[in-house]
């Protein structure tokens, strides 16, 4: 008998240890440890003033689970390349590709955490990855977004220098993210120097946009 | 009597003076976050997004004889509708979502005071 429920129990233990959410195995208290002193998980939004924005060491990540893709997210924590040609909030000082590096155990746990930040301004499954003549145009003519943003032509970059590069951004951003920073930027970044494109462009061409800039190699 | 006039005017003065550094020094700010990265921190259309593939050249705020030739109000309507509105580039975009009323005024003061 006491066999049996020494037997039962190991088993329910065990059931629970494989059941539970795989960032019980320590992706939130590596992030507490290594990220949290740049990076903050806690949303909504809380700069208020430019600032709030500008005492900020890095992006906030209250959302990342609906912004990045999870492959992506795990080889970057491992090796991650600069993103911003600038260091965060500088117009000056390069970015010189100092952010810490995980190992594989630790980037996975952290990406799991990571991945459990999602955003309910974010509908998932809704934006496919698709080239279009509006979209392009829009991209390159009527709302260049290359003036602030890196993007790449046959494997060369173009473009700005102040905003986060749009090179391989079909392999670091979810597409209805893309869509939802467009329609309602405010709810991510409040204060941000992009402008508030949903204010001049309609739906349908900020969808068609998020399209596009998912195809981004 | 007298003595408590000059005393007031004189704080009155100082709290004046204080605001509007405090004012200046906030414009300051909203220029360098919204505008120099195109426009430069100076003003000079030098910014750090003007590379060899920028379609134009961002207005160069130093140069007094053509900032003479803008009306305030064609400034603050390109700050707020975007370049395309005094048939300009696009590649200034509208912030007239973004900035307040407040903001717009007051980065038409700041680059004013650019004009050599």
């Amino acid at each position: 008998m006491r066999l049996l429920a020494v037997t039962v129990s190991l088993g329910a233990a065990l059931l629970v240890m494989a059941s539970a959410p795989s960032y019980a195995a320590g992706g939130d208290a590596i992030f507490k440890k290594s990220c949290a002193s740049c990076h903050y998980t806690d949303g909504p939004a809380k700069e208020k003033t430019i600032s709030d924005q500008l005492a900020k060491k890095g992006p906030e990540l209250f959302y990342a689970g609906s912004k990045f893709k999870k492959d992506w997210l795990v080889a970057w924590l491992q090796n991650p390349k600069p993103i911003r040609p600038l260091k965060y909030n500088s117009l000056t000082d390069v970015n010189k590709g100092d952010h810490p590096k995980q190992s594989a155990g630790d980037a996975a746990a952290t990406a799991d955490f990571l991945m459990g930040l999602t955003s309910p301004e974010v509908k998932a499954g809704v934006i496919k990855p698709a080239e279009s003549a509006q979209a392009k145009a829009i991209f390159t003519k009527k709302m260049p977004c290359g003036g602030c943003h890196e993007y790449a032509v046959k494997g060369e970059k173009h473009g700005g220098k102040s905003g986060p590069s749009l090179v391989g951004a079909s392999k670091r951003l979810n597409p209805d993210w893309i869509y939802a920073y467009l329609a309602n930027i405010k709810v991510f970044k409040p204060v941000r120097d992009m402008p508030d494109f949903a204010s001049v462009l309609n739906p349908k061409d900020l969808e068609n946009v998020a399209a596009y800039v998912a195809t981004f190699e | 009597m007298s003595r408590l006039v000059i005393t007031t005017t004189l704080v009155a003065g100082l709290a004046l003076g204080a605001v509007g550094s405090a004012q200046a020094e906030d414009i300051k700010q909203v220029y360098d976050f919204y505008c120099a990265q195109c426009h430069g921190v100076n003003g000079d259309g030098k910014g750090i997004n003007v590379t060899s593939d920028f379609a134009t050249d961002p207005r160069n705020f130093t140069a007094g004889a053509e900032m003479a030739k803008r009306t305030d109000e064609d400034i603050k309507g390109v700050i707020k509708d975007g370049g395309p509105s005094i048939s300009k580039s696009p590649l200034m975009p509208p912030w007239g979502a973004t900035l307040s009323a407040a903001q717009v005024d007051g980065l038409l003061g700041y680059i004013r005071k650019m004009a050599k």
